[in-house]
């Protein structure tokens, strides 16, 4: 059983898309995402989170995009 | 100016019911590169969600909001954003240091690789390596065992007996 949907903005100038692509494929087995922009932010549209999942599926998914982000960002340096 | 806007950092908000604190920072005195370095310190003891307020008619600010993995307390939440924000200068001060010995750090790194990979030697080390003596020559007598060296010793008149 899967519950309510979740949508999270993460600022376009602080987050990279791949970033957040990669994290998303981290996190299929848990939900569902889908990535669209709006405005200066992406929002993350987090549908069908598992219930069962330990702990808080949509910030963890938030600290593995900024993760993601931060090896991204110093890879190009 | 109030007292509370001059300040680097500031406690936007307090949520204890959500166990979540939010820092605006002005981007002006905060390089994203001290903002990711402080983040990356807590990312693992805290939900870490950057924001950025692109300001009209004021500077920018990024918002950082810190949720703890636990519940906390409205004390634990502020001495959490006290101790982001003391991160953050400490980050801000690193990069400030790397910055001002940048060339001796490249400096350093390139003897080090060059002398990993058997290069430069000085050439004054090359030059004396040549002596002319051979692998098993031994003028300082390092290899005579030390009953040899001693045994002219004993037959000497006046040694102990």
């Amino acid at each position: 059983m899967a519950t309510a949907s979740q949508t999270v903005l993460l600022h376009r100038a602080l987050y990279m898309q791949q970033a957040i692509k990669q994290a998303a494929e981290t996190f299929a087995d848990f939900a569902s995402f889908a990535i669209s922009r709006q405005g200066a932010h992406y929002a993350v549209a987090i549908a069908d989170i598992d219930p069962e999942a330990d702990g808080d599926v949509v910030a963890e998914f938030c600290n593995f995009a900024l993760y993601n982000t931060m090896q991204r960002k110093r890879k190009k340096i | 100016m109030t007292a509370q806007e001059s300040q680097a950092a500031t406690v936007e908000q307090v949520d204890t019911a959500q166990s979540r604190v939010t820092l605006a920072l002005e981007i002006g005195l905060y390089p994203i590169d001290v903002l990711y370095g402080a983040a990356y310190i807590f990312i693992d003891r805290a939900y870490v969600l950057l924001d950025k307020d692109e300001g009209v008619g004021r500077p920018g600010r990024y918002l950082v909001h810190l949720r703890g993995k636990n519940p906390m307390t409205k004390e634990q939440l502020l001495g959490l954003s006290g101790e982001f924000s003391n991160e953050l200068l400490s980050q801000a001060l690193r990069r400030k240091v790397v910055k001002q010995n940048q060339k001796l750090i490249e400096e350093i790194t390139t003897q080090a690789i060059a002398g990993a990979a058997g290069g430069s030697l000085p050439t004054d080390f090359l030059a004396n390596q040549d002596d002319g003596l051979d692998f098993l020559d031994d003028p300082l007598g390092i290899a005579v065992p030390w009953e040899e060296k001693f045994k002219k010793k004993k037959d000497e008149p006046g040694a102990a007996t």
